[in-house]
This record gives structure tokens, C-alpha cells and sequence, in this order.
């Protein structure tokens, strides 16, 4: 029972943050100077074509107004019209949104393994040199920014090693080994990006782990040593761990905006970087608000997740 | 890294004090390491463009694209500028910018926080919502429709860039303030001031404040840490500082293009870059652990 309670309370607390978010946006990007009507016809707005103008989109009524219809169409998935191609925001988000789903899932694949062996490796040989030699990559790796570590891929696998696409541009027509390329190099990078993290974090659980005393027990059990660490250890250090994970979920949605943009891959971040330098608002609005969205639902799964595996909490 | 954890803050006995070097061996190998690369760069950032070989749009210093060589061993661009030149220019505007913009969001954050938590009640529900949405939208994507919603005249204005890394950092600071004030508020020194009848900000700088000193401090360096970084996303995707500036991050993207030709003009500012943030990154841990705090690099 109140699991329950907190549960819904937790989800009641997301809408709320998502409806300010929306207000935000709004506020920000549409009361500020410069009206789209003004935007649209630039140098040739004259006051009667721009009254005409804001008649049309509807932007002579208040701000208030406005900002209900559009939460409207928001909720009904009615998006409006990018300015600059006139066509529906929803039609031209779709296949980019599908397009970084795929990304991530992609980065996400080589996330895990990238995580679980080296923690594993540095829970395994603590204080040893493997444990310090990971330390002092992962700490450089901490450090360089997305957009370089992406270069420095580029460098090393279309410049020096001539295996992938430096470009990676595609679209429904393209087969799924042209998919595969495109996305190798985007999705390793984002992987890197998200594991440093995570590495770090899962090494001090398992290290943790592999100290407390059922692990002791489970040895002295006799247990072999790979049962200890895979089926005993390794789980209970992923706990903690999950929450970092949807960190990443939601670093992800800031990173694809860097990474795809320096791959030119045709996703939901460059999507947003175009509609910024063309001042497609509608767009603009739409992307912000699906971040924001994705962002929001994974810190509620997270924090779900940790109350559903809390035990204390599962008893009631 | 070594392990060597201070279970207690060094010096606390007075004597210990007395001798700087021992002072120093005391602390962290991190923060040693980290305060070497820091003082490097600000040492090369206060007095660089005396003595930078070349100015930072000065062209025709070498053959265009010639790549690593004593004279420019960091190459030379496509106008034929020396980009270690360029490198040593930028660091005084990068680390300038980082540093007043994490401090501006680290001010308005601290006090946004610490009064929140201590005023508690309906003002404090409202302000932590608020606070929670402008956290949910992920902070380059923050950073880029501030750029957008100040327009086109204020685009590439240094200004502009630290008041949108003050608005990325502050609420994120903001909560953390918060959650220090809530567990302070409940203590005996609080509630004397209280009622002595001290007005809500008199306690906030008087009672709150010096109990926060070193969580805010670990945060502003953790801040600080990655705000080249943020600076340099937004230099690369071309909503930072307009060119000819030379940001790291703009060259980088500037450069980008010539990476088949000569890596090193990527590299450089990627190195110079990457190291900062490296120094920055080994100094908020060694801090941390001085004054007895965890702190997680990297989580935003």
C-alpha cells in the first residue's frame, strides 16, 4: 500500500515538473523579443503583411492562450508546422527520433560490456596496477569532452585504420549494414562517454560487495570463484549502479546532440542543433520538450526502481 | 590513485600548520597532481600573450597546414595561423569565463538554496519544483535555447556565455544548498538565531553559510571542472564565441575539417583542453577528501 502511495506520489511529482518544463520552454523562447510572424518574413515584413501573419498563426491572441493551445496539441500530439519546410513538426521528428532510439539502443549494447569487465577486472586486482592503470583512464577519459573524444575516434577509425564511414549520413533507403557503419562510431563514443561513469561507480560497489560477509560465507562455502563473483557479487554491486545508469539515459539525451552533429547522423540531436541555427521554433519546442520528457521519465524509473528493491520499503 | 584517505582534516593541531612543506605532503597525491596542472594553467593564462610567439589571428606565421614542427608545435591552420599561439591566447578566456560563470551560478545557487531550505514551507515547495524542471532539461540543450531565446544581438557575447553557465549551474547548486540547510536549520544555533528575532537572510549569511563553506566549495570546483567543457560543446556546435576567438572548442570544430591533413591542429587545443579539465577534475577530488567529503566526477 504505500508502495503504492509513493509511487503515484513520485509519478504525480514528474507530470508536475514536465508541465513547469513546458512553461518554461514557452516562456522562454516565445515571450522574448522577436515574434515568429517577424521571424518568418525577416526583411520583407511590412505592419500589414505581419498583422496578416499573426492573424493566420494565431499569435494576435495572449500569451496565455497560446500557451494552452500549444500544451494541447503537446498532449494530442499535434505539434504544429515547422516554419521552414511547412511541414508537420510531428512528420519530420519521426524518423529522427526512431533514428536515435536506434542509436542509443546500439550504445547502450556496448555500454554493458564495457562497464561490468572493467570493474570487474579492478574489483578483482584491487590496489594492484590493473586497478590503478583503469583508475587513470577512466579519470582521462572523464575529462575529455564528447565532442573531442568523437574526433579522436574519427581520427583513429577513418583516418588511421580506414574501417568506418567519417560521415554518417542515412536515411529509409539505407540497408541495414549501411545502419550498422553509420552508427558504430557515434555509438561507441556515447558508450565510452556514459561507461566512465559508470565504471567508476560500480568498481567501489563491487569492491564493497566483495567485502561484506555473506560473500565471506559463500566462500568459505566452498563456492567457486566465478560463482561467487558472477552470481552473488556482480548482482547485488548493480543495484547501485542503476541509478547511474539512468543518469546516463539522461546524459544521453544532451550527448546525441553533440555526437550526432559531429557524425552528421540524421537523429533527434542534430535535429535540434539545425532547428536552433534556423530559428524553427516549433521544432525547437517539440525536441526541448521530448528531452526534457526522456529525462524526467528516466529519473522516475530510476527512483521506482529503488523504491520496488528497497526492502525495508517492501514490507510496508 | 593512491588510497591514502585523511580520516581528519590535516592540521588540526596548530604546529602543523607552521611548516608549508609538510603542510603539502599531507595532502592527497590527487590534489597535488591536480594543483600542479591547475597553477600551470593559470600561470600560462596570466602571462601568455607576453610571450606567446605569435598573436591569436596573426596570419601567415608558417606555411598553411604544415603540421608539427618546433616553430609551431601545434601546426599551423588553413589562414596560416600558429595554432600554440592560438592555444595560449585562449586559455586566459576560457578559464576566465569558467570561472566567473560557475562563480555567478555558485552565488545565486547558494543563496536560492539556502534560503529555500531554511524559509521551508510553500515558497520553498514552489522554488524546488521550478528548480527540478530547469534540472530535467538536459543542460546543452538549457545552454543552446538560452543562446537562442537571447538572439541574434547577443550571440557570441562573452557575457552571455557566463550568464548561461550560471543558469545551467545555478539550480543544480540551488538543490544541493538546499538539502545542507535542511539539516542545518534543525540545529540548536539556528533556532537561537531564529529567535532572536534575525531576519531569514541575516541567518542564511550568519549561521548557514559558514556550515556550507566546504560542501559549496567541493561543488564550485566540481562545477568549475566542467564548465570548459560546456563552453568549449557550445564553442564547437557555433553557439559560443564567434571566430576569430580562440576558444578551444571553436578551434577544434574549426579545425576538424583539416584532421586528415594535420591531427595536431585538433589535438592541441583537445590537449590543452582535456588537461585542464583533468587538473580540475584531480583538485576536486584531493579537496573532497580533505575536507571529508565523496564527491562523483562526471555526474551531472
Amino acid at each position: 500500500m504505500t508502495i503504492l502511495k509513493l509511487v503515484i506520489r513520485r509519478s504525480l511529482m514528474s507530470v508536475v515538473t514536465l508541465l513547469l518544463v513546458s512553461l518554461i520552454i514557452f516562456s522562454m523562447l516565445e515571450v522574448l523579443p522577436g515574434d515568429v510572424a517577424s521571424r518568418i518574413l525577416g526583411r520583407d515584413a511590412t505592419p500589414e503583411t505581419l498583422g496578416q501573419l499573426r492573424t493566420e498563426l494565431g499569435l494576435d491572441k495572449p500569451a496565455p492562450v497560446r500557451y494552452l493551445s500549444w500544451l494541447g496539441g503537446l498532449v494530442t500530439g499535434e505539434l504544429g508546422q515547422s516554419l521552414v519546410s511547412s511541414r508537420p513538426v510531428e512528420e519530420i521528428l519521426a524518423p529522427r527520433i526512431f533514428n536515435t532510439v536506434l542509436l542509443s539502443a546500439y550504445a547502450f549494447l556496448i555500454y554493458l560490456p564495457l562497464t561490468i569487465i572493467p570493474a570487474l577486472l579492478q574489483a578483482l586486482n584491487r590496489d594492484r596496477s590493473v586497478d590503478h592503470a583503469f583508475s587513470v583512464v577512466t579519470l582521462v577519459l572523464l575529462s575529455v569532452p564528447d565532442f573531442l573524444l568523437a574526433t579522436i575516434l574519427l581520427l583513429a577509425f577513418v583516418v588511421m585504420i580506414p574501417l568506418l564511414p567519417a560521415i554518417s549520413l542515412v536515411d529509409q533507403s539505407s540497408s541495414a549494414w549501411e545502419y550498422f557503419r553509420a552508427m558504430t562510431l557515434p555509438a561507441l563514443t556515447l558508450a565510452i562517454v556514459m561507461a566512465v561513469y559508470a565504471v567508476r561507480m560500480l568498481r567501489d560497489n563491487l569492491i564493497e560487495v566483495l567485502d561484506s560477509d555473506y560473500i565471506r560465507m559463500a566462500e568459505l562455502k566452498g563456492l567457486s570463484r566465478r560463482r561467487v563473483l558472477l552470481r552473488h557479487a556482480l548482482p547485488n554491486a548493480l543495484v547501485p549502479t542503476l541509478n547511474v545508469t539512468a543518469l546516463n539515459l539522461a546524459y544521453l539525451v544532451g550527448g546525441v546532440v553533440v555526437v550526432e552533429k559531429v557524425f552528421s547522423y540524421p537523429g533527434f540531436g542534430s535535429l535540434l542543433v539545425d532547428s536552433l541555427q534556423l530559428r524553427d521554433l516549433p521544432v525547437i519546442e517539440a525536441t526541448v520538450m521530448i528531452s526534457a520528457f526522456v529525462y524526467v521519465v528516466a529519473n522516475l524509473i530510476a527512483d521506482v526502481a529503488a523504491i520496488l528493491l528497497n526492502p525495508r520499503l517492501r514490507t510496508g | 590513485m593512491s588510497v591514502d584517505t585523511l580520516s581528519a582534516p590535516p592540521g588540526r593541531t596548530r604546529s602543523r600548520w607552521t611548516s608549508l612543506p609538510s603542510l603539502w605532503r599531507q595532502t592527497p597525491l590527487s590534489f597535488r597532481i591536480g594543483l600542479i596542472v591547475l597553477v600551470a594553467h593559470l600561470l600560462v593564462a596570466a602571462t601568455g600573450q607576453f610571450w606567446a610567439p605569435y598573436g591569436f589571428s596573426q596570419m601567415g606565421t608558417g606555411r598553411p597546414l604544415s603540421g608539427m614542427s618546433w616553430t609551431h608545435p601545434f601546426g599551423v591552420d588553413q589562414l596560416g595561423r600558429d595554432i600554440f599561439s592560438r592555444v595560449v591566447h585562449g586559455s586566459h578566456i576560457v578559464i576566465l569565463l569558467s570561472l566567473s560563470g560557475t562563480l555567478l551560478g555558485l552565488i545565486v545557487g547558494a543563496v536560492l538554496g539556502l534560503l529555500s531550505g531554511y524559509v521551508g514551507g510553500w515558497i520553498d515547495e514552489v522554488l524546488q519544483r521550478f528548480l527540478e524542471a530547469l534540472i530535467s532539461i538536459p543542460f546543452l540543450v538549457l545552454a543552446l535555447i538560452a543562446i537562442a531565446a537571447a538572439g541574434p544581438e547577443l550571440a557570441g557575447n562573452p557575457v552571455l556565455i557566463v550568464l548561461v553557465v550560471a543558469l545551467v549551474y545555478a539550480p543544480r547548486i540551488a538543490r544541493m544548498a538546499r538539502s545542507v540547510a535542511v539539516d542545518i536549520a534543525t540545529r540548536d544555533h539556528v533556532t537561537v538565531a531564529r529567535l532572536r528575532g534575525e531576519s531569514a537572510w541575516s541567518v542564511m549569511r550568519r549561521e548557514l553559510l559558514p556550515n556550507a563553506t566546504s560542501v559549496l566549495l567541493v561543488e564550485f570546483a566540481l562545477r568549475a571542472g566542467y564548465a570548459p567543457v560546456l563552453i568549449g560543446s557550445l564553442g564547437f556546435l557555433g553557439f559560443g564565441l564567434r571566430p576569430p576567438t580562440p576558444e578551444w572548442g571553436l578551434m577544434i570544430s574549426e579545425n576538424r575539417a583539416l584532421i586528415i591533413v594535420t591531427p595536431i591542429t585538433v589535438l592541441g587545443p583537445g590537449l590543452a583542453l582535456a588537461s585542464l579539465v583533468v587538473g580540475l577534475n584531480l583538485f576536486t577530488e584531493g579537496l573532497a577528501r580533505i575536507l571529508g567529503r565523496t564527491v562523483k566526477l562526471g555526474v551531472q
